[in-house]
Parts: structure tokens; C-alpha cells; sequence
């Protein structure tokens, strides 16, 4: 091919390649999803490598999420309030700011953060050991990696990021009822009984179904990541960065489908 | 310099140092793994602070100075790195270069001559635009003295110039790091594991263990000194009880 | 602990604690105040790296090309990444709230003026800004965070430049203009795909979705504040996180995190300072 065609081809080349490349990792991630769920019958999990890593998980992360969910509800209360000025009706502010907290913003803030936190750690940790060759070090004593280090991960996120996520609504809400309260002269009361009327509790369990989807695809990926590192120390790097991109893409087009399902 | 302490958490990287390195010389440290070498030049260099003592480089403490008035010092002093510190997104040319441009104010064309001059000195010359990603460990190092030296600093330090080369490529090091010396007239320190080499061109050294200094004058007063850990060192038999 | 930024250097003080265990009730008090004191003590050091990233922006020397070269590398990296991320969550907004509408009062006349004035005076800024910040934040952390393992930074220091000067004030100017364009790209974004998620599902018209009348221009600047604080917040945040590098590639890995993490709850910060002011200053 002359060099003119090659030129003319390259961004071809290269979305293909990008297609390509993502088609890999979506499948090389449902493969470790089956790989996971084989370890469930029967159960084969690590009760000691769950609890340590429930603990860290939380420690880690219960702080940041607290304090970027109370500013999440600050903002949302003053946006509602803007809002609702428009319209004259104060009683909708408590409804706004908690209708849009518990089924968007909170799930989706308290996973970004999770994912960056705990995710991103996750896929540190599992590369430094797969570059280290205390992987395969496991592997040589007869231990199965899957179920002494990931189904054990896994499991810990996906119930760390529920409980993070109960946590950060109802700091985010007690921020917004408090601000509301405060600065933007909405009688606290009233903006309980907009949340107590309005807000269904089924507003609150697509929040809480949302988080438990982000969990799974936080584990996956930065599972994924942590296990298929290469190119030695610099790949950790490397593979960290991919694993919290994926995530925040993953977090959002997943985000939309189970809206679109059962929202 | 004097009683300098540095430590990190709970382990101690120096426990009350003292050295002297008078101008003009070509003072070598040796010692084993873990000794506080490196904790030491870093400090001279002025890129750690101790938690005490003073130290004294080029007639200012730098133990005592501000950011900007360390950036002074630093900038009159030479440093080789242990992993050469080469920039990788820049060619070889732009990293001899790299001082000059921050240093000085040159023309273009004085800086070209200057790194060709400087590249052939240490045997490469015509490598300006290679990158230092393509350059083997030994032409890295070359790499590296070259961008050590090449604002003619009056102290330039080495830490370990022949860190995992082979003994033919590190004694070609030390050639070049001595002739450098002699030429320049600029005092140097080198840090180096590997005490065989190291003493064929040295006219000082430094023993050091354990963040203390054993010994520190000329070569040939160190194998008859008082301290049995110094002529033991120097003639291998502490590595191999080791 | 080698080559760490001056401002942040601290030695760590465990002599105290030497042989004693601590009982389990004092854990979490002391987590959460070991945070907090993590926090003060970072906050001054990011402060620190902050006004010398200003000072430097207009006093100090540039390499020609840099800020340009970072900033067409921020918006290539990111322009793909945020066109899905937020083309979905533009549709998911819509959707949310059009399908409530529906519920409430069945009118869908001003869904489009109201999600307009909602994206251009927050959600594209600061979900946008986070987005952002895991790609361009990651990035630079990344970069620099290698660079002080490899003692790069130290030898920057050693020719008398400031890794500040040299490093961090390119980008963030490279940020400030780049990220800011890639933002209103984002708004942009959001605002066609939501109006195709009304078209599709709820058939409304783009001509009544696309209702300019709820946009004031205090609403636009308040929206542009926001885009410009976040870009210059992410890569001062981030550069502070690469600076702080410490203990190898694991290190490099720890400051990605962090940049990411702590980029994120710069920007959720700013959000609420800037949206509470202009409530103050507008309404």
C-alpha cells in the first residue's frame, strides 16, 4: 500500500483498534464475572480476607464520601431553590433536592468517589502483587487466587458502596435540610414534609439499586485492571488510570440503563 | 559538615555525621547498603533537610536557608543521580542542555557547542538526538556526568556512577569521572558501593556504616587506622563475614 | 520518602505510640481526626503550591510550546471520553425528569428551558469537572509522579528551576483554556442529547425543548466561573498529589489516586461555595 493510503487510513485504523481494544476488555470482564460466580456454588470464600477488607474499604473512604455528599446536598437545595423561586412554591424544595440526591446525584458522587478511592486501590494493590509474582506465588501453594483475593474484594465493594451510599444521602440531605434552614430561610419543617409527602420510597431504592450496579462494575473493572497488569512497575500506573476511566464510563452508560429499565 | 541526624519515623538514616571535604579534591564515600550515603549527598545538595546539626556547603549553611537562597546553592552544584534522573521526553542534546538553559543566558548557538563539546568528552559524541530511552545503562550514566558537569559547577556529587554496571563499563566510568576532576578542578564527591574500583581514584575517602562515619582522610592513612572496621572494610574481609 | 516538596515535608511521629495497643473504641475517633489533620496539613501544602503556580503563570520563564502541547494533549484525551460519559447523563437527565413531569402535571412545555438553565448553571460544570478530573487529573498526576520517583524533579531542582515553574504552571494554564473550552463543549453536548431523549421518548418538539428564556446572563457567568475554578483547581490539586510522590511505582499509583480523588472533592468544594455566592449575588 503506498504511503498516501496508509496515511488516509490511520484514524480508521485507529477507532478500529479502539473497538477492538474495548471489545477485549468488555469480554475479558465478563470472563472474571463467570470466574467470580463459579466460586459461589458452593460457596468458596475467605471470611477473614472479607472482614479485613469490609474494614479498610470503609475506613478508607467514610470520611470523604461524608464531606463531598454534605457539599453535593449544599449545592442541590441552593439549585432546587432557584429553581423552585421560579415556580413560588417553597414546599417543592425539599422534594427537589431529595428527588434528584436519592436517585442521581448520591449514588452516582458517593460510586465516583468509591471508585477512585477504594476502586483505584483495589487495582494497585492487585497489580503491585501480579507484578510482583505473589499471584503466582499463591497459585504455587495451592490457593486460588479468584477466591482468596477477588471474590472476597468483590463481595467487601459491592456491600461497602450500599452502606456508603445510605451514608451520603442522608448526609447530603441533613446538609440541604440544614442549609435550607440557615442561609435560604425554608423552615426546616417544611422541608421535611416536601421529602415526607413527595418523595416515594421507591426514589430511594432505584438510588440504592443504582449504587449496587456501580459497585459491581467498580469491582469488575478495577479487578480486571489490578489482574491483567503488564509492562512491570510502569503498567501499575497504567493500569490504575484505565481501571478509574472505565468506571466513571461504566458508572454513566449503566446509570442511564437501569433509569431506562426500572426508573 | 557536623553532627548531622536525619531520621525517618523510627529508623535513623544518620546519627550524628561528621565530614570535611576539603576543595578541590576528589573525595569518594563507601560503605555498605544502607549506610546513609545517599541520605548524606541528598542533603548537601540541599534536597532534604536534617533534623539537626549544620551543614555547611561552599561557605552557606544550607541548613539555614530559605527556598530561594537554597536554590542558589543548588544551582552551583553538579548532581548525578543513582537512577541517572535523565528526562525521558527529551533527547539527549536537550538534557545536557537542560542547565545551561536554566542557568545561564546563552545564545542557541554557544549551548550546541557546549553540549557537542561536553558529549564528546564522554565518548558521545553525535548522540544529541537520540532519546534516553534507546541509550544503554552505561551511555546513560555518560549521559548523566555530562549534564552533571556541564554548567561547570565548583562541587560536583556522584551518587554510585557505576550503579548495576559491569566492572569493565564502571572502571571506563571512573576514567571519565577522574579526568573530569583534573580538568575542571572542581571538588567531587562520588558515593559508591563498589570500594575496589572506587579507591584506584580516589585521593579521599569516607567510611561509612550504620549513619556514622568510620574514617575520613587520605587513602593511604586508612588501612593502618585504629579503627578495626576500616581496613577490614577496604580489604573485603567485612563483605565476606557479612 | 525521598525528594519529597518542601511544603510537605513532615516526619512522621510514631514514637509516642510505641507497645501500645489501642482499644477498639478510640479507632474511629482517631480515624476520622487523622483525616482531618491529613486534611489541614495538605490544604497548606496545596495552598503553598497554589500561589506559587500563580506567581509563576506571570512571572516566571516557559519553554515555548509547552502550554500549548499540554493543552491539545488535555483536550484530545478527554474530548472522546466526555462526549459518552456526558451525552448519556444528559439523556439521563431529561428522561428523570420529563418522565416525573409526566406524572405530576403532564405539561413537558418547559422541561427544555428548565434542564437548559440547570445545565448551563451547574450540571455541565460540575459533573463535567469531575469527569474531567479522572482523565486530565489522573494524567497529570501520573506524569509527574513518575517523574520525582525517577529523581527527574530532584534534578529539575538541582539546575535551579522549580518543578513548580517548570511543571505545573504550563498545565495549568494548558487546563484553564483547554478545559474550560472542553466544559462549554460538554454543556453543549448535554443540552442535543438531552433534547433527543425528550424527542424520542416524550415527543417534544426541539423547537419548544430548545427554550433560551430561563438563561439570564448572570446564569451563563455563574456557569463560566465554575467551568474556569474547576479547570484551574484540577491541575493544581493533581500536580500537588504528583509532587507528594513517594515509594516507587506503587507511589505512582497512590497519587493517581489521590489526584482523582481529591481533584473530585476540590471541584464538589468550589461548586458549593460558587453556587451559594451566586445565590447571594443574583437571586
Amino acid at each position: 500500500m503506498s504511503r498516501m493510503g496508509d496515511a488516509a487510513l490511520a484514524p480508521v485504523r485507529s477507532v478500529g483498534r479502539s473497538f477492538t481494544d474495548i471489545a477485549l476488555q468488555t469480554g475479558g470482564i465478563a470472563v472474571l464475572a463467570l470466574q467470580i460466580l463459579r466460586r459461589f456454588f458452593p460457596p468458596d470464600i475467605d471470611m477473614r480476607e472479607l472482614r479485613r477488607n469490609l474494614y479498610n474499604m470503609g475506613n478508607r473512604s467514610v470520611v470523604i464520601v461524608a464531606i463531598s455528599s454534605f457539599f453535593v446536598g449544599i449545592t442541590m437545595v441552593v439549585q432546587a431553590t432557584i429553581l423552585v423561586q421560579e415556580l413560588g412554591a417553597y414546599s417543592l424544595v425539599g422534594w427537589g433536592s431529595a428527588y434528584i440526591v436519592l436517585r442521581e446525584l448520591g449514588p452516582v458522587f458517593v460510586a465516583l468517589m468509591f471508585s477512585g478511592r477504594v476502586g483505584a486501590n483495589n487495582t494497585a494493590d492487585l497489580a503491585t502483587m501480579v507484578v510482583t509474582e505473589q499471584v503466582d506465588g499463591l497459585r504455587a501453594l495451592g490457593i486460588d487466587p479468584i477466591s482468596f483475593l477477588i471474590v472476597p474484594r468483590v463481595l467487601a465493594m459491592i456491600v461497602m458502596c450500599f452502606t456508603l451510599t445510605v451514608i451520603g444521602d442522608a448526609v447530603a440531605l441533613g446538609g440541604a435540610a440544614i442549609i435550607a434552614d440557615r442561609m435560604l430561610s425554608i423552615d426546616i419543617y417544611v422541608f421535611w414534609k416536601g421529602v415526607r409527602d413527595l418523595v416515594h420510597m421507591w426514589d430511594m431504592w432505584l438510588g440504592l439499586v443504582k449504587s449496587v450496579g456501580f459497585s459491581v462494575i467498580i469491582a469488575m473493572s478495577s479487578c480486571y485492571y489490578g489482574l491483567n497488569v503488564s509492562g512491570g512497575a510502569p503498567g501499575v500506573g497504567r493500569a490504575v488510570n484505565a481501571s478509574v476511566v472505565t468506571s466513571a464510563v461504566g458508572i454513566f452508560i449503566s446509570d442511564y440503563i437501569i433509569t431506562f429499565l426500572i426508573g | 559538615m557536623t553532627r548531622v541526624e536525619k531520621r525517618f519515623g523510627r529508623t535513623w538514616a544518620l546519627r550524628g555525621t561528621d565530614l570535611t571535604v576539603p576543595e578541590g579534591c576528589f573525595q569518594g564515600i563507601v560503605g555498605p547498603g544502607a549506610a546513609g550515603k545517599s541520605v548524606l549527598v541528598r542533603i548537601v545538595a540541599g534536597l532534604m533537610r536534617p533534623d539537626s546539626g549544620s551543614v555547611t556547603v561552599l561557605g552557606e549553611d544550607v541548613t539555614q536557608l530559605g527556598e530561594v537562597a537554597l536554590q542558589k546553592v543548588r544551582s552551583s552544584i553538579g548532581m548525578l543521580f543513582q537512577g541517572n534522573a535523565l528526562f525521558d521526553y527529551m533527547t539527549v542534546g536537550e538534557n545536557v542542555a537542560f542547565p545551561l538553559r536554566r542557568l545561564m543566558r546563552l545564545t542557541e548557538e554557544e549551548i550546541r557547542e557546549r553540549v557537542a563539546e561536553r558529549l564528546a568528552r564522554v565518548g558521545l559524541g553525535g548522540f544529541e538526538d537520540r532519546i534516553p530511552a534507546s541509550l544503554s545503562g552505561g551511555q546513560k550514566k555518560r549521559v548523566g556526568i555530562a549534564r552533571a558537569t556541564i554548567a561547570h559547577q565548583p562541587l560536583i556529587i556522584y551518587d554510585d556512577p557505576t550503579a548495576g554496571l559491569d566492572p569493565v563499563t564502571a572502571s571506563k566510568i571512573f576514567e571519565i569521572l577522574k579526568a573530569e576532576q583534573s580538568g575542571s578542578g572542581a571538588t567531587v564527591v562520588a558515593i559508591s558501593s563498589d570500594v575496589d574500583s572506587l579507591v584506584k581514584y580516589t585521593d579521599r575517602i569516607a567510611i561509612m556504616d550504620k549513619g556514622l562515619v568510620h574514617f575520613c582522610g587520605p587513602l593511604s592513612d586508612a588501612y593502618t587506622h585504629e579503627d578495626p572496621f576500616v581496613p577490614a572494610f577496604l580489604s573485603g574481609e567485612y563483605r565476606r563475614s557479612a | 520518602m525521598r525528594g519529597r516538596l518542601d511544603a510537605s515535608a513532615q516526619a512522621p511521629d510514631e514514637a509516642g505510640d510505641e507497645g501500645r495497643v489501642a482499644p477498639f473504641w478510640e479507632g474511629p475517633p482517631r480515624s476520622v481526626g487523622a483525616a482531618f489533620l491529613d486534611l489541614w496539613r495538605a490544604g497548606l501544602a496545596l495552598w503553598s503550591v497554589f500561589i506559587r503556580t500563580l506567581y509563576y503563570t506571570f512571572r516566571g520563564r516557559r519553554e515555548k510550546g509547552d502550554v500549548l502541547k499540554y493543552a491539545l494533549e488535555m483536550g484530545n484525551r478527554s474530548i472522546f471520553f466526555m462526549t459518552v460519559t456526558m451525552g448519556f447523563t444528559g439523556m439521563l437527565f431529561v428522561h428523570q425528569a420529563a418522565y416525573q413531569l409526566n406524572q405530576i402535571t403532564g405539561d413537558l412545555q418547559l422541561v427544555g428551558a428548565a434542564y437548559i438553565e440547570l445545565t448551563i448553571r451547574d450540571l455541565a460544570a460540575s459533573i463535567g469537572g469531575v469527569v474531567l478530573a479522572t482523565r486530565v487529573g489522573a494524567g497529570i498526576a501520573a506524569e509527574i509522579g513518575s517523574m520525582v520517583v525517577t529523581d527527574q524533579v530532584d534534578a529539575m531542582r538541582m539546575c535551579g528551576t522549580d518543578p513548580v515553574e517548570y511543571l505545573v504552571s504550563p498545565r495549568f494554564i494548558a487546563s484553564v483554556f483547554s478545559g474550560t473550552a472542553v466544559l462549554v463543549y460538554t454543556a453543549f453536548i448535554m443540552v442535543v442529547t438531552g433534547m433527543i431523549s425528550a424527542n424520542l421518548y416524550f415527543d417534544v418538539n426541539p423547537k419548544i425543548f430548545f427554550n433560551f428564556s430561563f438563561v439570564d446572563w448572570h446564569e451563563v457567568l455563574t456557569g463560566l466561573v465554575k467551568c474556569v475554578a474547576y479547570c484551574a483547581a484540577i491541575p493544581v490539586v493533581s500536580s500537588y498529589c504528583g509532587l507528594s510522590t513517594f515509594g516507587g511505582s506503587e507511589g505512582v499509583g497512590w497519587a493517581t489516586t489521590r489526584a482523582v480523588v481529591n481533584s473530585a472533592v476540590a471541584i464538589i468544594l468550589l461548586d458549593a461555595i460558587i453556587s451559594t455566592s451566586a445565590f447571594f449575588i443574583f437571586y
